[in-house]
């Protein structure tokens, strides 16, 4: 049984004027990382908000088909029953503290859940030593960067053990050094078996470590599988998504007769397939 | 057109965020700023129309010393677009958004309902003209703001982040309407993180860090240079990346490298002289 | 208004710090609650050097010095003001009781501000039976009233940067000019009230379940100690007061 499972789940929110999801099918099975990717507006961060029923019982709308989550339908659970399956973190770091130090932060939501004190004190120390906040335990979100709130952030959220990891462009206001440590760490929680889905634009920093990239326009999945295949349909140059320079190059040489090994995603990829041809 | 004089300024009198800062911008320059979060991009761009005043140093525009004039009279010859839209945008209607700044700036109602009709179409929002800002998603929202200081048509147009939150395609029409405006001869400088934006439109690039200008030349040589990218945050983009591996094993291939036409280039060049 | 750093919780490693803030709190009533029962320099002179020890032990001197520095000016202004406003036999006297009344009450509850971060003061709340939901949006507030002014700041620099000119004009364009400052504040503020909203449901906030803490404030010995001793002093004040005229020493009046 896969972990998430869209099954031709549309939704519309309220007094919008088309569908933000439009009969949406999608199976993610446990420890998959799915890269979610498309144009503004194409129903990305809904996609998200489905996972742990922000919609539909945070953001009210209209509704058909079923989005199972770990064997819960998202209609009969409400947020705080799929929490502890799902973990949201969300654009802006700003929004997602909400106390005034990080050992709080991390603690509020077990706190919510009632979970024992002796464990909420267990994972707020295994956390801080895991995303490497220690000289950041006392401080007030004021007192930190866009880069080391986000990771305060994800502690929060990683303190409710999800079964899969939300991400909703996590690095969108980060400059790019913390933006790679950020998915770096994403990353490495996703080779110690966590699920992940992310959704993000830097496709060049992202897709070497996903295992799938999934394209989204205008509400519906058009485009879904491998990285290199996904992101080397002309596809996506059509309906806007901006893929990595090294990817553009393979292309390029392809219309000029040139053929590479497979598609690189990187730099350093481009550069070995080159020289791989080369020497042949 | 613009000069900065060893610009020193500090928040409050106490946070230094600019230790010394010296600039020239020309007409018709295509600049942008990079740096790491604080290292003080933001409080430039704020001195170029006086909406801060440097505690040491000057900033003169066409030769005079801009310290009499107020942010208003400025705001004529040089428009700041912020990050975020939402700052600017509390009128109903789009419109009337674009036509606030314009009475603002004492232009007659003809000449700003012709040049808020001008602007609107330039960016195509036009069949926005009467919606509310509100009801409208981040990336309209975002080219709202722009045209509303657009309109006004400054001589010098900074923006802040322009590229957050917006796809491959905005990207690219935001990047083809500064373009356009730089033929009309007008300076556009953009304060950014986002480096491939960068080194696909704007020849010149400007990097900071801790206050200070660290490199200053063309986007080329400073976007590939290890050091410059290190001390402003930066990641190094992936052609530069290639380029370089590409490199060690074939020597004549150059180390610097960060146009995608170039790379192409360089590799049937390899592929193709067998 | 640097007067008011006096009521802000400043981080330090100190003995006041480390009490509960329910003792803490009880503590700063009775200080307070004695500086009312006296209306004449000497006493009050007393209490005051009762309290300064108090600020010393909570490492908090050169902050609360500097915030009544920043006040004097206002402190001087009402004195002359009730000098000479004052039906009082001896105004000048009895104005500077009434200030040194002031300083004391302000001194008394800086000790519980200065020494208790908001959030153990919503713990505290939580355990006097102060429901979580009141509790916790009282914390919250705290959070993000200064991202509220950095916001009003940026907006200002938007709308100036568009030629508003928020400091000309008479009084009527000062009041229009309020408007593309406040609309756009308002607007951000929902979206963002509602981004928050968001990623507190996603935590949980608000499920069925009884909600645990983990940290619990318990109230230790010293505790014990500084309650039993507040309420010692107050009995005792409260029994002379009442009981015993106060020595003509005490009631001395400054000769103008």
């Amino acid at each position: 049984m896969p972990l998430i499972e869209f099954a031709d789940f549309s939704f519309k929110y309220l007094g919008a004027d088309s569908l933000a999801l439009r009969k949406v099918d999608l199976n993610i099975e446990e420890g998959e990382y799915v890269v979610l990717t498309g144009p503004s507006g194409c129903g990305k961060t809904t996609l998200c908000r489905a996972i742990n029923g922000l919609v539909p019982q945070f953001h009210r709308g209209y509704i058909a088909g079923n989005v199972i989550v770990d064997g819960k339908n998202t209609r009969e659970h409400n947020v705080a029953e799929l929490a502890p399956i799902a973990g949201l973190v969300f654009q802006q770091p700003e929004n997602q503290l909400v106390t005034l130090n990080v050992e709080r932060e991390i603690a509020f939501g077990p706190e919510n859940l009632g979970v024992e004190r002796k464990e909420i004190r267990r994972r707020v120390e295994e956390l801080i030593d895991m995303l490497d906040l220690e000289h950041l335990r006392e401080k007030h979100p004021h007192e930190m960067s866009g880069g080391e709130q986000q990771r305060v952030a994800m502690a929060a959220t990683l303190a409710l053990k999800p079964k899969v990891l939300v991400a909703d462009e996590p690095t969108s206001n980060l400059d790019p050094q913390s933006a790679v440590t950020i998915l770096d760490l994403i990353a490495d929680l996703n080779r110690r078996d966590m699920t992940v889905v992310l959704v993000e634009h830097r496709l060049d920093l992202v897709s070497k470590d996903a295992s799938r990239v999934v394209l989204m326009d205008k509400g519906s999945i058009v485009a879904d599988g491998e990285p290199r295949e996904v992101l080397s349909m002309d596809l996506c140059q059509e309906i806007g998504v901006g893929i990595p320079k090294a990817t553009q190059i393979y292309k390029r040489l392809k219309q000029r007769g040139f053929n590479l090994d497979k598609v690189p995603l990187t730099g350093a990829e481009l550069a070995t397939l080159v020289q791989e041809v080369k020497q042949r | 057109m613009i000069f900065l004089e060893n610009v020193h300024f500090a928040y409050d009198g106490l946070y230094t965020a600019l230790r010394g800062v010296s600039l020239q911008i020309d007409e018709g320059e295509l600049i942008a700023i990079v740096g790491s979060n604080g290292a003080g991009k933001t409080t430039l761009v704020k001195h170029l129309n006086g909406l801060l005043r440097p505690d040491l140093g000057r900033v003169i525009l066409d030769g005079v010393d801009t310290k009499h004039n107020s942010v208003a009279e400025l705001a004529r010859e040089i428009g700041l677009v912020m990050q975020n839209p939402d700052h600017q945008l509390f009128l109903d209607s789009v419109e009337r958004e674009v036509l606030f700044g314009l009475e603002n700036l004492g232009y007659s109602k003809v000449e700003a309902k012709e040049r808020c009709e001008r602007t609107l179409n330039n960016l195509g929002l036009e069949g926005l003209s009467e919606r509310s800002p509100f009801t409208l998603s981040g990336g309209e929202r975002k080219r709202v703001a722009l045209a509303s200081v657009l309109a006004t048509e400054p001589r010098v147009l900074s923006l802040d982040e322009p590229t957050i939150g917006q796809d491959a395609r905005q990207k690219e029409n935001l990047a083809k309407m500064l373009g356009e405006l730089n033929k009309k001869g007008k300076a556009v400088i953009v304060v950014t993180h986002d480096i491939e934006f960068v080194i696909e439109n704007f020849p010149r690039t400007v990097a900071m860090a801790d206050g200070r200008i660290v490199a200053d030349g063309p986007t080329n040589s400073v976007l590939s240079n290890n050091e410059v990218l290190e001390r402003c945050s930066l990641t190094r983009p992936q052609l530069t990346e290639a380029a370089r591996c590409l490199h060690n094993v074939f020597p004549e291939v150059p180390e610097r490298l960060t146009l995608i036409d170039d790379l192409e280039a360089v590799v049937v060049k390899i592929l193709g002289g067998g | 208004m640097s007067f008011l750093e006096v009521f802000q919780y400043t981080r330090q490693d100190s003995v006041i710090h480390k009490l509960d803030p329910r003792a803490k709190l009880f503590m700063s009533i009775v200080l307070a609650v004695v500086a009312l029962m006296f209306l004449a320099i000497i006493p009050l002179l007393i209490i005051f050097c009762c309290l300064v020890p108090i600020i010393g032990a909570a490492k908090s001197l050169r902050r609360w010095s500097r915030s009544m520095r920043g006040l004097s000016i206002l402190l001087i202004f009402i004195i002359i003001f009730n000098t000479l406003l004052s039906t009082q036999p001896n105004p000048f006297s009895h104005s500077l009781a009434l200030t040194l009344r002031l300083v004391a009450l302000m001194t008394s509850f800086s000790v519980f501000f200065l020494t208790v971060h908001p959030d153990e003061l919503s713990q505290a709340l939580i355990q006097m039976r102060v429901r979580f939901e009141f509790a916790f949006a009282m914390s919250m507030a705290m959070r993000y009233v200064p991202t509220l002014g950095q916001e009003a700041y940026a907006i200002m620099d938007a709308q100036k940067a568009r030629g508003v000119e928020l400091d000309k004009g008479n009084l009527l364009k000062r009041i229009r000019n309020i408007v593309p400052i406040i609309v756009p504040l308002i607007i951000v503020s929902i979206r963002r009230a509602l981004s928050i909203a968001e990623s507190m449901e996603s935590r949980g906030f608000g499920a069925n379940a009884t909600r645990t803490y983990m940290n619990v404030l318990k109230f230790r010995k010293r505790d014990w100690a500084v309650v039993t001793v507040s309420l010692l002093v107050l009995v005792f004040v409260v029994y002379v007061r009442i009981f015993v005229p106060l020595p003509t020493w005490m009631l001395w009046q400054l000769p103008i």
